[in-house]
């Protein structure tokens, strides 16, 4: 289990620090690069230089690399000019937020994923198991926004219960006090993640019902409730927990996707304002924070799920 | 008359697939009184578990029970609710099955599994069913209980894990215990161990038991009755005894003759054809399209079961006489002194910490069959894989025909590869899924450039005894036995010298192996082919090879002429192994007792150590009877023919071999 | 032993046609790309120049009977085109990712040891990287066009194609018949040749049909944040998106047909896939 852990952790600082080339790559080494792209294409060459010089980019590569690593480290991710900010401290307005929009649906998500692919694994191959994989692999099918404009229509406008702006608030507490706005953003977001997690629990429940040991456990006597709640579902929902670490960077882009369209005032719509206006220091310092965020969670998550099933935990005690 | 405790009446079983139904059982009428050992036994396919599935109620997705009665303890389980029956299940009933590394729960500790049936039929508190759970543990043989009860599966051996499952089955003391081939995943001396607790277990508490098995030898030695099941029927069923004197329906006959232990010549018995596809409609006698003795009549209608304590459905029934007889197994000729096809000397090899084959030296003459026999997990195989070159040894050396074949260039590895081929177990996994049988007999011919590969495809196919036909086919559309002959059709195709066939038959039922047996024996003399024949099956190995070598846990223990190892042991080791094999042997040789059981044996216990720290000195020897001292020096393989290592050999060396030391 | 011979290629179309979802897929793909690719030889529309006369027509006015746009364009000719793009942008970048996931993960794993955990490692840390971030960065970067956005979602998508490859190769590297064609003194050449390329082909083929319809959600979300290809070329995500900003105004009619469309031609390919996916296992059932 120790060996495990320090293997995962050096696994995940690589991916981390290749993440940081990647990022620095594809600044630098795109034509035009990022003075180019900053200045637009009315700059005139004197004026590109002038940038050069003043980020450091007129230096060999590597010196720029651990330049931009430096400062990496040390918290500054550069300055936005558009924004008239700090990128950290636009980061650390927006983060919070972010994560309180993916936590909630990731939380709604599973909630509901769980049953339903119980649901559908104890009644395979039945109208119940029909029709939620067909809503699924819909809801799989329909682009987040177009999904989240379908719920505005319908709860905002047709039925209007709910805003269909999401709260304007400054802090994560003024988010979570207007709680009507952040329905319709965290349900959408929910929607397509329940579509790909209900699936998954679906095949992990089905493979674990067609497995002997659930047989031995009916040859017991046992109701079938018990052999499903008791020895399947615990069984099913391990691979679960690695999913929802698989499953991060998928949900970062909806939420880029939902910030966007619910004007939620999060990370992905910093992010989005920022690619219409080619702020690049905001662009780079939200990928790497959100990469850091993706291999964070998913180390959190493969542990959770080592330290949770003995075959994995006490394997690795052994040798 | 007592009651019987079961009771089965015409039951029909039908199993759902893609298109239409498998009709596994037909019409199946089978009695167990309380107290008794019924043996059900049959090849694949016969139905042997879709019965004892059909009492249990837990017929896979798409089976149900058609038609028929299952009378438990005077009620008709099919007409109770399923509350009720779900009940009975799990008290008055316990079943055991095959494999018990998938069996278990691996992600719930022992404990909580052995006593989840008293916490939920008879609503035990926690603590107190926890502390039954640990007696019932202990009344199955396990070492220190309280601690197992809080371990998972995966921390248990095979034998251990199939304890657990026993114990799981009695918790809640059942009046019926079925066990469905509950051994056939285990190794020999674990199989014995399992078998005997099951008796003890019988007797002790006066439950019924249903042994389900494919395999006559265990029947033999613990059942009181045995039913024969064929294509889904039952065809014959009388006192174990009785059955195995006189066996009178066809199938049963040729079934036993199908056994090598039952070989008193140089051929066995092999039933042609295979048994008949289920999922059509069916008349007459199941087995007649098989059957030597066969006539119309025996087409004509379904023949049902007559007789009163020995029934059986044959209209041409076997005579009723004594059909065991004392064997007389010829004596091989030793192979003539001839230089050796392929030495072995000194072979080691380690995976990392894993020492898998230890110092392991033997040689195979020209035309000899060398039959290398152990449990799992003691390096036969791996044996097998350096002596193809499939692997490269840690150390040693291997010498086929006079050259040291770790010396070779990439081209003359390549034509060494010629001269010896590998048979494998699973030829569909050998076989590449997406490749015609053309394609697949063709491959070795192109890749060693031989020419004309259709005439030679064709000879291939005449000495293998399949038609022209199978070329055009996938793997898949094949069954074992025939995969099996394409299989040896391609390890023959490059003419080699010697194939090493790594358990080549276990995977085949009885009347199927024989025929592939009797192939390879028939190819032998035919090309003069040598065989290195590994197996765990040591009747199969007595009866093929000329020599035997016996390993144990990476070492060769002792090799010698297959009649003296088998019959004049002189390691302990391979004595126990040779006790612990269950057989049907007439009373004349192996000496049945009265009651028909087979005689009491020598046993070893315990489990093997691990390849990763083997013991030291003789590997054998933290579980040998004999193990003194000196044991924990190494022993060197000594004697002439008949060669042990072992410091205590349970008999000198025949005279003809004075006691000289290897080399 | 008596079933007919039948070759492998018609065993699987069979089982593919016997999938009644696969076929409606299938169904479903080609209608729409007649609709997109020969549609425009029947219905002749002006998709270049606005028209300012005409904007926001209700569909059933003559000659536009599904209305027009916000700049004067007829609607239904602009599916047509629209659907052009999002087609080839899907076939293409699906394709490519692919094609380079392949090459990546079979080099990986064919070669193995220090090799493969690096290029394993570069393939982790790029899939860290939230895709639309990724897509959005290089977008903000270089001018979208169509080429554009088929070489940064196939140059970013490719990583689950290396992923699968990498562990189809491994995995069919150690199967039994490749050591018994070793034990025939058999290359590793032939190996990947007759034995590893065949048996992952499927696999590949499969999970392409989902690349397919994932690149086909990538370009809709590019478009959506405001990357996509600029007019007048169209596609169905940009046309979507343009649709958002008229639900107020109940101009449902240049909302809802492009998002059907979407949600069409995405569930068709995961039809296709998951039928194709039964075609090719099926040949490997035992009986």
């Amino acid at each position: 289990m120790v060996r495990y852990l320090v293997t995962r952790v050096g696994q995940a600082i690589v991916v981390i620090v290749l993440v940081t080339v990647i990022a620095f790559l594809i600044l630098h080494l795109l034509p035009g690069g990022a003075a180019r792209a900053t200045l637009g294409k009315e700059a005139t060459l004197d004026q590109l230089a002038a940038f050069n010089h003043e980020m450091g980019y007129d230096k060999p590569w590597f010196q720029q690399y651990f330049l931009y690593l430096r400062r990496l480290v040390t918290g500054d991710f550069g300055y936005s000019y558009q924004l008239n900010q700090s990128v950290a401290e636009a980061i650390t307005q927006r983060l919070p937020k972010t994560i309180v929009l993916s936590l909630l649906s990731t939380v709604l998500a599973v909630l509901v994923a769980i049953p339903l692919g119980v649901i559908q694994a104890v009644r395979r191959n039945r109208s119940a198991d029909y029709v939620i994989t067909s809503l699924s692999l819909l809801a799989y099918a329909t682009p987040i926004f177009f999904m989240g404009l379908l719920m505005i229509i319908l709860f905002s406008q047709v039925w209007p219960v709910l805003p269909p702006e999401a709260p304007q608030g400054f802090t994560v507490g003024e988010v979570l006090a207007e709680p009507a706005g952040l329905v319709l953003p965290v349900v959408t977001l929910a929607i397509v993640t329940i579509a790909v997690y209900s699936r998954y629990v679906r095949s992990s429940m089905v493979d674990n019902l067609n497995e002997n040991y659930v047989r031995t456990a009916r040859s017991k006597g046992l109701p079938e409730w018990r052999v499903v709640l008791v020895h399947t579902l615990r069984n099913g929902l391990f691979p679960v927990i690695g999913l929802l670490g698989m499953y991060l960077p998928a949900l970062f882009s909806g939420a880029l996707v939902v910030e966007s369209l619910f004007n939620f005032p999060g990370m992905g719509q910093l992010f989005w304002q920022a690619a219409l206006k080619r702020d690049f220091p905001i662009l780079l310092g939200v990928t790497v924070v959100v990469t850091i965020a993706t291999v964070a969670g998913s180390l959190v998550a493969d542990l959770l799920y080592a330290a949770a099933d003995p075959r994995v935990r006490l394997r690795r005690n052994v040798s | 008359m007592t009651e019987p405790l079961l009771e089965l009446r015409d039951l029909d079983t039908e199993i759902a697939v893609r298109r239409g139904a498998v009709h596994a059982l037909d019409g199946v009428s089978l009695r167990v009184m309380p107290g008794e050992t019924l043996g059900i036994v049959g090849e694949s396919g016969s139905g042997k578990t879709m019965t004892a599935l059909s009492i249990m109620g837990l017929l896979p997705s798409g089976g149900r029970v058609t038609g028929g009665e299952i009378l438990f303890e005077g009620r008709d389980l099919r007409s109770l609710p399923p509350d009720e029956v779900r009940r009975i299940r799990g008290v008055r009933m316990g079943m055991v099955f095959q494999d018990p590394f998938t069996s278990l729960n691996p992600t719930m500790r022992i404990g909580a599994q052995v006593a989840e049936p008293l916490r939920v039929h008879e609503k035990a508190g926690r603590a107190e069913a926890r502390e039954r759970a640990v007696e019932i543990l202990r009344r199955v043989g396990m070492p220190r209980p309280d601690r197992i009860a809080g371990n998972y599966p995966h921390e248990l051996s095979g034998g251990m894990r199939q304890r657990v499952a026993i114990a799981m089955a009695l918790s809640c003391s059942p009046r019926l215990l079925i066990a469905d081939e509950p051994t056939t995943a285990l190794d020999v001396t674990t199989q014995r161990q399992i078998l005997e607790l099951i008796d003890d277990l019988r007797e002790e508490l006066g439950m019924a038991v249903i042994l389900v098995t494919h395999d006559l030898g265990v029947i033999a030695g613990r059942a009181d009755r045995v039913a024969v099941m064929y294509a889904g029927r039952v065809v014959e069923t009388a006192a174990t005894r009785e059955l195995f004197r006189a066996p009178r329906h066809r199938y049963t006959e040729a079934l036993l003759e199908s056994l090598p232990e039952a070989a008193d010549g140089e051929r066995l018995y092999s039933i042609p054809g295979l048994p008949p596809d289920l999922s059509q409609p069916l008349t007459g006698c199941r087995f007649a399209p098989r059957c030597r003795h066969v006539t119309d009549e025996c087409r004509a209608a379904d023949i049902p079961l007559t007789g009163d304590t020995h029934q059986f459905a044959c209209l041409h029934p076997a005579a009723n006489q004594d059909q065991l007889h004392a064997r007389v197994r010829p004596e091989r000729a030793p192979a003539a002194e001839r230089p050796p096809l392929l030495s072995i000397r000194g072979l080691v090899k380690n995976y990392g910490q894993v020492s898998a084959v230890a110092d392991v030296s033997f040689d195979v003459a020209p035309g000899e069959t060398f039959g290398l026999v152990g449990e799992s997990g003691c390096g036969k195989s791996t044996v097998g894989r350096l002596a193809v070159g499939l692997e490269r040894p840690s150390a040693g050396r291997i010498t086929l025909d006079g050259t040291d074949i770790a010396g070779l260039s990439g081209r003359e590895r390549r034509r060494m590869h010629r001269q010896v081929q590998l048979m494998f177990q699973d030829s569909y996994a050998a076989m590449n899924p997406r490749m015609r049988v053309d394609a697949i007999l063709a491959e070795p011919l192109e890749i060693q450039k031989v020419g004309d590969r259709r005439a030679r495809i064709d000879t291939l196919l005449d000495q293998v005894g399949l038609s022209r036909q199978v070329l055009e086919r996938y793997p898949h559309e094949f069954s074992g036995g025939q995969l099996q002959r394409i299989g040896l059709a391609r390890s023959l195709a490059l003419h080699p010298r010697l194939i090493v066939g790594d358990e080549p038959v276990s995977a085949l039922d009885v009347s199927i192996q024989a025929q592939v047996l009797n192939l390879m024996r028939d190819l032998q003399q035919e090309l003069g082919l040598a065989y290195v024949f590994i197996s765990h099956d040591l009747s199969v190995v007595d009866y093929m090879a000329d020599r035997i070598g016996v390993m144990y846990l990476g070492k060769l223990v002792e090799v010698g002429p297959a009649g003296d190892v088998v019959r004049n042991a002189r390691h302990p080791y391979t004595r126990a192994l040779i006790d612990a094999v269950p057989t049907i042997d007439a009373p004349t040789v192996e000496g049945l007792t009265a009651d028909g059981r087979a005689r009491e044996r020598i046993a070893i216990e315990g489990e093997l150590p691990s390849a990763l720290n083997p013991p030291t000195g003789c590997r054998f020897r933290t579980r040998c009877p004999l193990a003194a001292e000196i044991c924990e020096t190494e022993p060197p393989l000594t004697g002439d023919t008949h060669q042990v290592a072992c410091h205590f050999p349970l008999r000198p060396a025949r005279a003809s071999g004075a006691e000289v030391a290897h080399q | 032993m008596t079933a007919p011979v039948r070759s492998r290629w018609r065993l699987g179309l069979g089982v593919f046609a016997e999938n009644r979802l696969a076929l409606v897929g299938a169904g479903i793909f080609l209608a729409l790309a007649a609709f997109s690719f020969l549609g425009p030889f029947v219905w002749h529309t002006d998709q270049v120049h606005t028209d300012l006369a005409s904007v926001h027509l209700d569909p059933g006015t003559p000659g536009h009977p599904l209305g027009t746009d916000g700049v004067g364009y007829d609607q239904l000719g602009r599916l047509m085109l629209g659907g052009q793009t999002s087609i080839i942008v899907g076939l293409a970048a699906g394709l490519l990712a692919t094609l380079v996931g392949t090459i990546w993960g079979a080099v990986a794993g064919f070669v193995g040891g220090w090799v493969d955990s690096a290029m394993m490692r570069v393939v982790d840390a790029m899939m860290s990287i939230p895709a639309l971030f990724l897509f959005m960065l290089l977008a903000a970067i270089v001018t979208p066009s169509v080429t554009m956005l088929i070489v940064i979602i196939g140059a970013f998508a490719w990583l689950g194609p290396a992923r699968l490859v990498r562990g189809e190769a491994l995995s069919l590297r150690t199967r039994e018949y490749v050591q018994a064609m070793r034990g025939m003194g058999g290359t590793s050449g032939r190996a990947v040749r007759r034995h590893i390329v065949p048996n992952a082909i499927g696999t590949v083929i499969v999970n392409a049909t989902f690349q397919v319809a994932d690149a086909i959600l990538y370009v809709a979300y590019l478009s959506f944040l405001g990357l996509g290809v600029p007019p007048p070329a169209a596609n169905w995500g940009g046309m979507l998106s343009d649709g958002l900003a008229d639900t107020y105004s109940g101009h449902w009619w240049l909302l809802y047909p492009p998002g059907i469309a979407i949600i069409l031609i995405v569930l068709a390919f995961n039809f296709i896939g998951d039928g194709l996916r039964d075609a090719f296992e099926v040949r490997l059932r035992r009986r």
